[in-house]
């Protein structure tokens, strides 16, 4: 028993270890997080890719199913971003803002990337 | 579109939402703990008979066939085999003419790879066994050993073969590409063909790492056979305590383990970001990180190995609990491909035959496959404490065989965690 008790504690001193770990890539606000939309309203990004690199860093865009996405992305070079899974492109011209404003009506997690430098820029949670 | 870019699993449009975490944790811990100490308390004595146990069965198909060649085909076990392998061939030459010639987008050759065969190959030798081996068209090549093959070797090259393949599937920088699964292809067909033409099927066996894969995940089907070669029904613990320990064979569960494990930290904005900063390279720091997995996940299991034989006072314990590992690994493999197959599944087959039709990504709820994965990830682990529990019985003495297992079970409790905080991720 005196095993059991041991294992136990072990257990949640992993839990206690473990849990917090994963949350500060969720929780809004904390540490590399893009914009996070309230569960009720839509979804608003705005990511500037300059140099390689993406500004805020790739974190994840969380939304609920049915509401509106809205994708702004500003680029150093010519490229083209691309929606996974709902197979949305926009043609990215140097400096230039672009916007993909779609319903999030498809579950799951999809990378947004651009496909000629290859970066993703966020991760579209729906749910 | 082509699939370029970081994306999970080497193809597919989507992955899974994390599951809640304060349900995955607790039931999983829960689910340990009970099964812990309801072993300790209840299970004095090892049960599991490995390939002794199982009731026979006879295949009825070939007996109740009335067709014209059923004398030829039941005559002959081994023809049913050979012209599953011929067809097996068939469908790997229709795979490798999509990948040379097929278009560059909405081509069907990387989802016939990575889905309907790769995680397909889960729940069908889940079902049925070794299907792979039944299949497996190298074996149409005449089993004529020039060699002997070397016993030390035992699992070493399916290892490699498996974290080659892992390695294509996850980090090569465009794992979709025709040309990546073509050249990666022509290693393999060219490997299986040089130790198949020196050491006959014996090198299939050990060495083929579909064969290994499916061979491996085959031995929790109820169907099996015996050590004499009988065909029974038995309990999947009875073949899960089947698996003969061998070299290498550690380091193939490990990469099974790791492989996933990798799958799931690569989705993580942590890793995405790290990858796209990394100053060696997005394939380097790939590489580097998936090996780190692997390794970790060996170093992990031989020192908590280490503490048991310690605490048991026996020695070379490693081989003899990795069949424990087997189940975890089948757990994550099917929390991580669950989805994959279902809706990409769909898409490969519409794609590869041509139809005029889409495949619905929305087929399965957000609930079912977090459902779907936390039950295959915390039954796997029970599953894996129970075959560990049985071995440690068997070979530590009684007087320590509960405290022998402690080490092993705070290893899956730490795969557990590692494994539902990477879902989370």
């Amino acid at each position: 028993m005196r095993a059991g008790l041991l294992a136990c504690a072990l257990a949640w001193a992993l839990v206690a270890g473990c849990g917090p770990l994963s949350q500060t890539h969720r929780d809004p606000g904390n540490s590399h997080e893009v914009a996070t939309g309230a569960p009720s309203g839509q979804a608003d990004a705005r990511i500037t890719i300059a140099g390689g690199r993406v500004e805020p860093p790739p974190g994840w865009l969380e939304v609920g199913r049915g509401r509106q996405v809205s994708i702004t992305v500003t680029s150093d070079v010519a490229d083209e971003v691309h929606v996974h899974g709902y197979d949305l492109v926009a043609e990215l011209r140097p400096g230039v803002p672009a916007t993909l404003r779609f319903t999030a009506d498809l579950t799951g997690v999809f990378q947004v990337e651009t496909h000629r430098s290859e970066l993703v820029l966020t991760q579209l949670a729906v749910r | 579109m082509t699939a370029a870019g970081v994306v999970a699993h080497g193809v597919g449009e989507r992955s899974d939402l994390p599951i809640p975490i304060f349900y995955a944790y607790a039931g999983a811990f829960a689910a340990l703990v009970v099964s812990f100490l309801a072993l300790g308390l209840l299970w004095a004595d090892s049960r599991f008979r490995g390939d002794l146990a199982g009731h026979p069965v006879r295949l009825l198909l070939p007996a109740r066939l009335r067709l014209p060649g059923r004398a030829w085909l039941a005559g002959r076990a081994g023809r049913a085999r050979g012209i599953g392998r011929v067809l097996a061939l068939l469908a790997a030459a229709y795979a490798l003419g999509w990948l040379l010639v097929g278009p560059a987008t909405e081509n069907a050759g990387p989802y016939l790879v990575y889905v309907l065969f790769w995680v397909g190959l889960v729940p069908a030798s889940l079902l049925l066994g070794p299907v792979w081996r039944a299949l497996n068209p190298f074996r149409l090549l005449p089993d004529r050993p020039r060699r002997e093959y070397p016993a030390r070797l035992g699992y070493w090259p399916a290892a490699a073969g498996l974290l080659a393949f892992t390695w294509t599937e996850l980090v090569a920088p465009e794992p979709a590409a025709p040309a990546t699964l073509l050249l990666f292809l022509a290693l393999y067909a060219a490997a299986q063909l040089a130790g198949t033409l020196a050491y006959g099927h014996a090198w299939l066996e050990r060495g083929d790492p579909f064969e290994v894969y499916s061979t491996l995940i085959g031995h929790l089907s109820p169907l099996g056979r015996r050590a004499d070669g009988t065909r029974v029904l038995r309990n999947p613990f009875d073949g899960l305590d089947a698996v003969a320990p061998a070299p290498g064979l550690v380091a193939t569960v490990c990469v099974l383990l790791g492989g996933t494990a990798y799958d799931g930290l690569s989705g993580s904005p942590f890793w995405v970001n790290a990858l796209q900063t990394a100053p060696i390279g997005r394939t380097g720091l790939g590489t580097a990180g998936l090996l780190a997995t692997v390794a970790g996940v060996a170093l992990l299991y031989a020192g908590c190995l280490g503490v048991a034989g310690l605490i048991g006072g026996t020695k070379g314990l490693a081989g003899r609990f990795a069949h424990s590992l087997l189940p975890i690994a089948v757990g994550y493999l099917v929390a991580h491909y669950f989805s994959l197959l279902v809706i990409e599944g769909r898409h490969a087959v519409v794609l590869a035959l041509g139809m005029d039709a889409e495949a619905d990504p929305n087929a399965v709820a957000p609930g079912t496959i977090a459902t779907v994965q936390v039950l295959a990830i915390v039954l796997g682990h029970v599953a894996g404490v129970v075959a560990a529990h049985d071995r440690s019985v068997r070979l530590l003495p009684p007087a320590r065989a509960v405290a022998g297992q402690i080490p092993l079970f705070v290893l899956m409790v730490c795969y557990t965690t590692g494994g539902l905080t990477l879902l989370l991720a």
